[in-house]
């Protein structure tokens, strides 16, 4: 019977901090999720990661913060929307999980097995550097910041023959509006992200005696 | 008919047969597709993992230079993000002050966004297209492949049936195939995962292709350019790596129309594909 289970997982806290967080950022509401598992059940990429969608969610509702922004999961999902899609408590599972992305990546906790921040990063360089994806460009050097030269070696000839990868460079007018555009984007985020982080955590403030709900 | 065209990076790049074959679909049918002036990038998965003011910031810059006319999109994923856009900041008012201050000037979230499906198959309408078919594709079993960021969130989309969409199936049938009733329509193909980590894709790609293949499908149709490029580039790697035959071809739905139409095959780019078309072609008569 026990097999057919979810591992037990440690209680922290119930709800609160890291909910609230999410809640904040992305407008997923994750303390309604009643733990159906329908999310897991239509998931493509569950079976093969560390957490299932429901075992995620019940994991920022127990306010795991350090378990949560190191998860593989949040970096496995393919952002594919089943989950949110299906959900019936109408939890924005995929919107919670770009905000835990985003938060992870910002606590410098990102899973190390994963190479899609450095991808994104890389992507979104050369939107605010040429306004469009240039694909060669875009792959060229995600595999010189991974390291992975040789993987994949067979794709680029055959795309070129199909006249799938052009070898001139889109570039759209306007650098200058687009590195301002990125500038205020990030500062009006960083803005918000400091206005619901919360106070420090617990561990550098000791905690009040009256305090009884910690351990 | 006219519409601002958003063709999306991948339409000048890897999708290129896409691009062609939806300029030659839309001759046919008398359609307009004007590109807009200067658009950029939707910040596609990048940006709603990385900032969700950038994600929206990105698709508004755009969108506020269509001057409110209607905007077409090709690609599900820049669909996916134009739309979402819209949807976050027409009710959101403070979300919509916040973007124009990043962007530089206001948008309401308003501009309509309709993808080639949604032009060709409600807009345009079934029997006008039904009266450009020249060579109905004959006893062509296609298995119609949506993938996920056309029908999902439909809150957000509003697309068609989020589990079991039809429009590229009736779009299809009109054109004299058989789209098949099959299980996979909005499954996962991985997406950009083709370039993190390709074993996803594989996996993933491999489970499309076998319900395909089990539901009879002669070949696949698809609306968007990373699930094409996921199945085609890639069918021969699952096929190695699972022990699977599939030589499916992997079309987009605009190159069988063309056909359907009466288009050269080289006005749809049909030697792009990896999974060569030619001998299916030829067997069903299609195409000559």
């Amino acid at each position: 019977m026990t097999g057919l289970m979810a591992p037990p997982i440690e209680i922290e806290n119930i709800g609160g901090g890291l909910a609230d967080e999410v809640h904040e950022r992305s407008g997923a509401s994750p303390m309604r999720c009643y733990q159906c598992a329908k999310c897991s059940s239509g998931c493509p990429v569950a079976d093969g990661a560390d957490r299932k969608p429901h075992e995620l969610v019940r994991m920022v509702q127990t306010d795991q913060r350090q378990a949560v922004l190191t998860s593989r999961f949040i970096w496995a999902c393919t952002s594919c929307h089943t989950c949110t899609t299906r959900c019936p408590q109408q939890v924005d599972i995929a919107g919670m999980i770009d905000a835990l992305r985003e938060m992870s990546r910002r606590a410098a906790a990102a899973a190390p097995a994963t190479a899609v921040p450095v991808f994104n990063e890389i992507f979104l360089d050369a939107v605010r550097e040429r306004g469009r994806i240039f694909e060669l460009g875009l792959m060229l050097g995600f595999k010189l910041r991974t390291r992975r030269l040789f993987e994949d070696v067979d794709k680029a000839p055959m795309m070129l023959l199909k006249g799938k990868l052009p070898l001139s460079s889109p570039r759209v007018a306007g650098k200058d509006e687009r590195d301002a555009l990125f500038g205020r984007a990030a500062a009006t985020t960083l803005e918000a992200g400091a206005a619901t982080t919360p106070a420090p955590p617990a561990a550098t403030t000791p905690a009040p005696p009256a305090d009884g709900g910690s351990k | 008919m006219t519409y601002t065209f958003f063709p999306g990076c991948s339409l000048d790049g890897a999708a290129k047969d896409y691009h062609r074959s939806t300029l030659a679909v839309a001759a046919k049918l008398g359609l307009e597709l004007p590109e807009l002036k200067d658009w950029i990038c939707c910040g596609s998965t990048a940006a709603h993992s990385t900032d969700p003011l950038l994600a929206d910031a990105l698709p508004a810059k755009s969108l506020s230079a269509a001057g409110g006319s209607t905007v077409a999109v090709a690609c599900a994923a820049c669909y996916s993000r134009l739309k979402t856009a819209n949807h976050h900041i027409a009710q959101d008012a403070a979300l919509r002050a916040r973007v124009a201050h990043v962007v530089g000037r206001d948008y309401d979230g308003r501009t309509p966004v309709l993808h080639l499906l949604e032009i060709l198959g409600r807009d345009i309408g079934l029997a006008r297209v039904a009266a450009a078919i020249r060579r109905p594709l004959a006893g062509l079993k296609v298995a119609c492949y949506y993938g996920c960021l056309l029908v999902r969130p439909p809150e957000v989309t509003n697309f068609d049936d989020p589990e079991n969409p039809t429009l590229m199936d009736q779009l299809l049938q009109t054109a004299g195939a058989e789209p098949l009733a099959w299980p996979h329509k909005t499954e996962c193909c991985g997406a950009s995962f083709s370039i993190t980590d390709s074993s996803v894709v594989l996996e993933l790609g491999k489970r499309i292709l076998d319900m395909a293949q089990a539901a009879g499908a002669d070949c696949i149709s698809t609306a968007c350019p990373l699930c094409q490029l996921n199945l085609d580039m890639r069918q021969k790697d699952m096929e190695r790596r699972f022990g699977r035959r599939y030589r499916l071809p992997v079309f987009y739905f605009t190159q069988l129309l063309g056909l359907a139409m009466g288009c050269r095959p080289d006005e749809l780019s049909l030697d792009s594909l990896v999974v060569g078309p030619g001998e299916l072609l030829a067997a069903k008569g299609i195409g000559r």
